[in-house]
């Protein structure tokens, strides 16, 4: 798809905000165009399934477009208050998901050679979301905000609710799982040496 | 590891379905046509005083005035009464300061 381009640039979020609960429409589009891509990436990450992030990006804008007409400014960025909505939405699936048994993690194995080489995207996106899923909730959501939607480390404090402390000791022991469970892929998608 | 930093990097090039935009964009239109709800007097007075607990607190305050109005302030009459002679002059005239 060829995105048309955001013509309100400039604006910021809060302001297209309210231009939209104002009633107007290159508001609401600007603000689809700039927000949906970030928290459907993130719902797509913390969930390992496209089609149930759809749903989710689809429900917290919704939930944005509502709020629109009372939304109090200067106390929250509108990005931070989506992405905790997001992050509200997948922590509601993933827990009625639980009891589903997660076999198809995969096992961290150490010693292997530079794995993702050669693999084509669709194979890494999958490999990524598997060993993300490995992870526990939190590392996870930590990760995905810090390195997938490059937040900082406040933001991500204000959106899990915990301290600046805590979010960097949540990414720093997920990037090393995450590291340690894609160097073990190679093997799982085929790609021995030939 | 690079080879992480490099799928992070194809995660964040994610796009969405245009047909994800036009369900966003339908909503978001649905929600803007929406008539603002009406705004009952009580909800405008009710902001004009900050909210219910204003309320409350003229209420009290109310309640106490006619219950201090009714009831008989005896413990009051005995303390004066007790303290202070017959007759008091609350307010002292300053004659004596003319007289010579």
């Amino acid at each position: 798809m060829t995105m048309p381009l955001d013509t309100l640039a400039d604006v910021t979020d809060e302001a297209l905000l309210i231009l939209y609960a104002n009633g107007d429409g290159a508001a609401a589009r600007s603000l689809t165009l700039r927000l949906t891509p970030r928290v459907l990436a993130y719902a797509a990450r913390m969930l390992g399934d496209r089609a149930e992030a759809e749903d989710i990006a689809q429900e917290a804008m919704l939930r944005l477009w509502r709020i629109a007409a009372d939304w109090r400014q200067g106390e929250a960025k509108v990005s931070t208050w989506l992405y905790r909505v997001a992050a509200n939405l997948c922590t509601d699936r993933l827990r009625r998901r639980r009891g589903v048994a997660l076999d198809d993690a995969p096992e961290p194995e150490d010693g292997a050679p530079s794995v993702l080489h050669g693999m084509v995207d669709a194979d890494r996106m999958r490999a990524l979301d598997a060993a993300l899923a490995a992870l526990p909730e939190r590392q996870r959501q930590a990760v995905v905000l810090r390195h997938i939607e490059g937040m900082t480390n406040p933001d991500i404090a204000e959106i899990m609710e915990i301290g600046v402390e805590a979010v960097e000791s949540l990414t720093a022991r997920g990037k090393r799982a995450l590291a340690a469970a894609l160097s073990g892929k190679r093997a799982a998608l085929g790609y021995e040496d030939v | 590891m690079n080879d992480l930093d490099d799928l992070f990097a194809l995660a964040r090039a994610e796009e969405p379905s245009p047909a994800l935009l036009a369900r966003i964009l339908a909503d978001a239109e649905a929600v803007q046509a929406k008539p603002a709800p009406r705004r009952s007097r009580w909800r405008f007075l009710s902001v004009l005083l900050a909210g219910a607990g204003a309320f409350g607190g003229m209420a009290t305050a109310a309640l106490a005035g006619v219950w201090i109005g009714m009831a008989e302030p005896a413990p009051l009459a005995a303390v004066t009464e007790a303290f202070l002679p017959d007759t008091v002059d609350l307010i002292p005239t300053y004659e004596f300061l003319a007289e010579e």
